[in-house]
């Protein structure tokens, strides 16, 4: 009896469980997995998107992106985004959480004014960046200007524009990323610090060896989670410079966007498509390894 | 935790509800404007919503719009219009997201060079005897007749030619002595003669930049529809004669000089600014600057003081070999897919025909394309609209007509692009450009 009891028991548990589970599972078969799916099916295939026309042709989709300048280029461009993005606004949000960790009376407000960037819209903010990088009437040359410094045309200037999309890219970033370091140096003990200063170690050192490397799991995610974002970069570059100027900003996901709605060939586009996932794949595992912590206090 | 839990399943549970209510709801809406059709028996339930996209113009443009659907609605109480303003740079992403899903609105606005890739596509519906019928099609230009037509058959309504000319500042011109430019279609300034005074007016001290020579960098179809008459102008082409290649035409020494020219503007005299601040011509910024009848309106509501005759003037467009300008402009189909093609051409029947299409003229200022609206508005017999009607008649050419148009449009962009902005050498990027559309042509033959 006692047995037959715990047995149901736990088959009704089992039930609840899926329960619970099926309505996510469906939600991620419909929207992810049968999309996915087809986005490959499409890859293989020479297929046009308003008419519908579709003809198989294997692998043709992959090798003639790989010999694309367009789409190489793209992939050039999305890098260093991606590869200048990734350390100096990691290394700002650190500095930021370090700047508002101690309780002082105006905490609250920078906390905020470092956040505000993040909830402000993407058309928005390009919109109005947008403004202020004008080559002749922009704030950003009046303010160059009044120093000395000569005029920069982060909108015209193909040589340049990118860095233009990275300075946006982090002021609209960086604050979120800055609340998650803030979350993880207060999960840091206070008494690790206390016994560090009763041994005599300055700030410094308390810093390198009790701070970063107690922080090295959150550096982790962060890091993962701004790859992601900066491999997928199209919103800002929408809004700012629509791939321009002569397309020195046009990145992976806008390349896919022009390829599929503006040309209309979605084979070709989502086999472009697919070879960002698998990039983005490579890498996220790369460095999920690379920076596994074992540090433990 | 449990209790949050408990709000988070609620919450799931609210918004899986509200989903799908939205979705059936959507569902409804077509079968509730079926069923009465089938029983026919009372005639008020007979109500025909119809959906009409098009993309979001100036105030006076949706002004216009939403005019003629309430003067429509009202004249036929059983038709519903449903508008939808898209934004411009959206749009033909919208409608071609939307005709692939088989979820169009009944009535689109296209612009008329598309028109061939979406009759290739299947998904226009054919207007010919509709048009033949009730159009009166001898009261439109032969031209624009022939650039609604796809292999003979009739695809679009037109309503109005959007034009473009050469806009100069005419004080400017008399502060350096520089004899203004004739208004007379027939006497249009060459290139030379237009380099010339851009020379003379571009003062970057000043902050005035000397020509804009086709509306700058931007997305979308406009580079192609302001930067092909340049090409025409030296005396090139941009595909062969039945449209197989751009080989030989792209790329021939006519389009290089063209090409040249135009890289010269922005990066040898640098008489062409690369960027601009908004609204530069009627602020004073811009001395040259080559623009839409569409301006006029804009100017005369956001800049009072900067008045036409005294401040600036218009001009053709400057010629080189030859005299051009590219024809067509948003003209108004029926996806083929529609429940009610009938309700639906009784509606674009109204906006296009004499009635419609005079209203839309006098509220936006545009150049109407039915003999009968222009007889009808005496403004269009006098300057400044004599500049573009004239143009119109006598130089005005159609875009390539080829179901790759969208790979052409952007091969142009680029190669403006490329040639302007990126310096790049003339030869190199036209060879680019020549491959990407004959690509694109060979990829439509299979």
């Amino acid at each position: 009896m006692a047995l037959g009891k715990s047995y149901s028991l736990r088959k009704s548990d089992e039930r609840t469980g899926i329960i619970f589970i099926l309505p996510a599972f469906i939600l991620l078969v419909v929207f992810v997995f049968i999309p996915m799916s087809k986005a490959f099916y499409y890859s293989l295939h020479d297929y046009m998107l308003v008419s519908g026309s579709k003809s198989f042709v294997g692998l043709k989709n992959y090798s003639a992106l790989l010999q694309d300048a367009k789409f190489v280029n793209s992939i050039k461009h999305t890098f260093y985004f991606a590869v200048i993005v990734i350390p100096v606004q990691t290394a700002i949000a650190l500095g930021l959480a370090l700047l508002i960790k101690p309780q002082h009376r105006y905490t609250g407000f920078f906390r905020t004014a470092f956040f505000v960037p993040v909830v402000i819209s993407t058309a928005v903010a390009g919109t109005v960046f947008k403004l202020i990088y004008n080559k002749d009437y922009g704030l950003l040359n009046a303010l160059l200007s009044a120093v000395g410094v000569p005029k920069i045309s982060l909108l015209s200037n193909p040589d340049i524009a990118m860095n233009g999309v990275i300075i946006l890219g982090i002021w609209k970033a960086v604050g979120f990323f800055m609340i998650i370091y803030l979350a993880g140096l207060n999960n840091i003990p206070q008494d690790l610090y206390e016994s560090a200063r009763v041994d005599g170690a300055t700030k410094i050192k308390q810093f390198v060896y009790i701070t970063l490397p107690l922080l090295k799991r959150t550096t982790a995610f962060i890091i993962i989670i701004t790859t992601i974002d900066a491999i997928k970069l199209s919103g800002l570059v929408f809004v700012l410079t629509s791939g321009g100027p002569n397309s020195s900003t046009e990145t992976i996901v806008y390349f896919i966007f022009q390829t599929a709605f503006e040309q209309m060939q979605m084979g070709y586009a989502s086999a472009a498509a697919f070879i960002l996932f698998f990039m983005i794949l490579i890498i996220s595992v790369v460095q999920m390894f690379s920076l596994r912590s074992k540090v433990n206090y | 935790m449990k209790r949050f839990f408990v709000l988070m399943l609620a919450a799931v549970m609210i918004l899986t509800l509200a989903a799908a209510c939205s979705k059936s709801g959507g569902e409804q809406a077509p079968a509730s404007s079926n069923q009465p059709q089938e029983e026919q028996s009372s005639p008020k339930a007979e109500t025909v919503t119809l959906k009409f996209w098009r993309p979001s113009g100036n105030d006076q443009e949706n002004g216009a719009i939403d005019k003629l659907i309430a003067n429509f609605e009202a004249a036929n109480p059983g038709i519903k219009v449903e508008l939808e303003n898209i934004p411009f740079d959206n749009y033909e992403t919208k409608i071609r997201t939307a005709l692939a899903g088989n979820n169009a609105a009944d009535i689109i606005a296209i612009d008329a060079p598309t028109m061939p890739s979406y009759v290739s596509a299947g998904a226009l519906y054919d207007l010919t005897s509709f048009m033949e019928a009730d159009a009166n099609l001898s009261d439109i230009p032969d031209g624009i007749v022939e650039s609604m037509k796809y292999n003979g058959k009739i695809y679009l309504a037109p309503i109005n030619e959007a034009n473009i000319a050469m806009f100069y500042n005419k004080k400017m011109f008399e502060a350096k002595g520089i004899p203004l430019p004739s208004k007379n279609v027939d006497e249009a300034w060459t290139w030379d003669q237009v380099l010339d005074a851009a020379k003379k007016l571009n003062d970057p001290a000043a902050g005035v930049v000397g020509i804009d020579p086709a509306d700058g960098f931007g997305g979308g179809e406009g580079p192609a529809y302001f930067k092909t008459p340049i090409l025409w102008q030296f005396g090139a082409e941009v595909l062969s004669p039945d449209g197989s290649t751009a080989k030989g035409y792209l790329d021939s020494n006519e389009a290089k000089e063209a090409l040249r020219f135009y890289q010269s503007l922005y990066q040898g005299s640098k008489v062409a600014s690369l960027e601009l601040p908004p609204d530069p011509f009627p602020t004073g910024k811009l001395a040259i600057s080559v623009n839409g009848i569409w301006a006029l309106g804009h100017f005369k509501n956001n800049f009072p003081d900067f008045k036409l005759g005294e401040d600036w003037d218009i001009a053709p467009l400057p010629k080189m070999k030859r005299q051009a300008m590219a024809n067509g402009s948003w003209t108004f189909g029926i996806t083929a897919n529609s429940k009610h093609p009938q309700e639906a051409w009784k509606f674009i029947n109204y906006m296009t025909n004499t009635e419609g299409a005079k209203i839309y003229a006098e509220m936006t200022g545009v150049m109407p394309v039915r003999y009968s609206v222009v007889d009808q508005i005496p403004a269009m017999k006098e300057y400044p609209y004599t500049v573009f009607v004239g143009q119109t008649q006598k130089f005005s050419r159609p875009r390539p007509v080829t179901p790759a148009y969208p790979a052409v449009s952007a091969a142009i962009r680029e190669l403006f692009a490329d040639v302007g902005q990126g310096n790049r050498d003339v030869d190199a990027a036209a060879a680019d450009a020549v491959k990407k559309i004959d690509t694109a042509l060979k990829s439509l033959k299979k």
